[in-house]
């Protein structure tokens, strides 16, 4: 074997070995939720043990379970309701020239990147007045402060990258814009619009701060329930583990189906092209 | 073509309305009502202060002589300013290593990622229990090799330390897949002139890639900055803001006096500083990137 391939093997043993490094915090909790409570505290660390479900057993017994659906519906909603309302929005922007493109453009940045405080605050206050504290749909509506714009957003640069030829050949035939839009765009665009689906959903899933202030026990979502297992019932760390083992499975199965779309969402069209 | 621009207009126009009515309602109208709330007193604790403007400005006074919040602003400084450089340093090494050609590496990115995408509430789980001592492996294996390691959490000299590793953590992915994206546009032909004039890998990154990447760069580290102001998860379930203020964020100040102290109307005014903040670094971001009003 020559030299070139040597070194390649090397510099592929030692990025594994980096991998392997910036992941270990993250299978720790993993095996730590397999774990009984005693090989939790047995130091050295057993590598090798007898997985128990004890701890998955246990929590899924309790309100955790409905804490667990409620995140899965509000997700699901809010994530339906921000496409819904976002997608021809996203598109009128690629195709249309509008004078206050900028200033619509530095709203929508700004309702993305704004710290859920700002929020949160007045929403606090209007819905201890409207009744929608600790409701499934007081937390719908909040999410759609961050996901809108984030569809709008991540829309309007896959509409930008689809051909305008197509429609304009629909259009020759004799369809109307909004045909053109059903029938041509649309279902050329079904992969942007599964991500940019899949993106909502995981940041709705992910919130912490809001389902804290605006829920109490009805509406409770399962971020804020695993937290609880930390202030009330002790430190259960195998339930700790848990919980949070459950609410990053799905974020896992997602993320993992939609890797090729990841990039682009996460870094939120922060780059052109 | 046949077809009139005013039909093209009015689709248009319903497209987007419905869009921006929504936004309005859900952002503009509560951002008024924030505005609002931080010139009343609003205390949840008296009813009768909502709606009371008689002192718009006391919010505002109160801000310019609150130590506490001044402490909380350098907190931020300090956390912002270590994050952002480390979260960039590492970001652009690894995305240097990452972007050899290789199907091996390529498949290894999604990995990489994997630290960003998990809820931040379970990120500050999986350092939490790497900060405490009964059964982090971390302490345990330190020990062991003789160097015992405090507490870090409950240390007011690491205490902000620690957060920073977490940050750190869960955020470099993004600068790197940031940076990654850019090396990516980096045209060969000047990676190859250069090479011909015998430029070795140092000079080639400094006087080649790094210009190259000005934009990227700018854009990666306003992101993660107007992120920092945002850090929640971790402080909650790592410090609490402690110990005393060590850790305290302006956001967390906010949200302490808003929802431990019941003081609504300062947390508000507290906001608007932060929200303030947020729109000019924003402004920056789109000016830098050019999505101003469109010139075709």
């Amino acid at each position: 074997m020559n030299r070139r391939a040597w070194e390649r093997r090397l510099l592929h043993a030692a990025v594994v070995g980096l991998v392997l490094v910036i992941l270990a915090p993250f299978l720790w909790l993993l095996q730590m939720s397999l774990k009984t409570q005693a090989d939790i505290f047995a130091f050295p660390p057993k590598l090798v043990f007898v997985p128990t479900l004890e701890h998955y057993r246990t929590i899924w017994d309790t309100a955790f379970r409905r804490s667990f659906t409620n995140s899965a519906i509000v997700a699901v909603l809010s994530t339906a309701l921000a496409m819904l309302l976002g997608v021809p929005g996203a598109y009128a922007l690629s195709r249309a020239r509008f004078r206050a493109a900028g200033s619509l453009t530095l709203w929508i940045l700004v309702s993305r990147m704004a710290p859920p405080i700002a929020f949160t605050i007045p929403y606090f206050l209007a819905y201890r007045h409207l009744g929608l504290l600790d409701t499934r749909t007081g937390l719908v509506i909040v999410y759609l402060t961050f996901n809108l714009s984030l569809v709008v957003w991540l829309m309007r640069s896959f509409f930008d990258a689809a051909p305008r030829s197509l429609e304009e050949a629909a259009w020759i035939d004799g369809a109307s814009p909004g045909q053109g839009f059903v029938r041509i765009v649309l279902p050329l665009s079904g992969p942007g619009l599964a991500a940019t689906a899949i993106l909502c959903f995981l940041y709705a899933w992910n919130d912490f701060f809001f389902a804290l202030i605006l829920t109490r026990t009805e509406a409770m979502t399962a971020p804020v329930a695993v937290v609880n297992f930390m202030n009330y019932e002790g430190w259960e760390w195998g339930k700790i583990a848990a919980g949070g083992t459950l609410v990053m499975l799905p974020v896992l199965v997602f993320s993992f189906v939609v890797r090729k779309f990841l990039v682009r969402g996460l870094t939120a069209g922060a780059l052109r092209g | 073509m046949a077809r009139s621009a005013a039909l093209d207009r009015r689709f248009h126009w319903w497209c987007l309305a419905p869009t921006l009515a929504v936004l309005a309602v859900v952002t503009l109208l509560p951002t008024l009502y924030l505005l609002a709330t931080s010139l009343t007193p609003l205390n949840l604790t008296q009813p009768r202060t909502a709606w009371d403007f008689s002192q718009p400005g006391r919010n505002y006074t109160f801000l310019a002589a609150d130590g506490r919040l001044h402490g909380s602003f350098w907190v931020q400084l300090k956390l912002s300013a270590w994050t952002v450089g480390l979260q960039m340093l590492l970001g652009f090494l690894f995305a240097l290593l990452l972007n050899l050609r290789s199907r091996f590496l390529e498949a290894l990115r999604t990995v990489f990622l994997i630290p960003m995408v998990l809820p931040p509430i379970v990120v500050a789980i999986i350092w939490k229990v790497l900060y405490t001592p009964d059964i982090s492996p971390v302490h345990w294996a330190l020990a062991a090799l003789g160097w015992p390691m405090p507490a870090l959490i409950t240390h007011p000299a690491y205490a902000l330390l620690a957060i920073i590793v977490a940050d750190v953590w869960e955020w470099f992915p993004f600068t790197m897949l940031m940076i990654l994206a850019g090396l990516q546009m980096l045209p060969q032909e000047m990676v190859d002139a250069a090479r011909i004039d015998g430029a070795g890998a140092w000079r080639l990154t400094r006087h080649i890639v790094l210009p190259f990447l000005r934009g990227v760069l700018l854009v990666a580290a306003l992101f993660r900055l107007i992120d920092s102001i945002k850090a929640f998860p971790l402080i909650f379930i790592l410090t609490d803001g402690g110990p005393g203020t060590v850790t305290e964020v302006t956001n967390y100040y906010s949200y302490i006096q808003a929802f431990n102290f019941s003081y609504l109307g300062y947390s508000s005014a507290i906001t608007v500083v932060l929200v303030s903040a947020t729109v000019v670094l924003s402004a920056i971001i789109v000016r830098a990137v050019g999505w101003g009003p469109r010139s075709e």
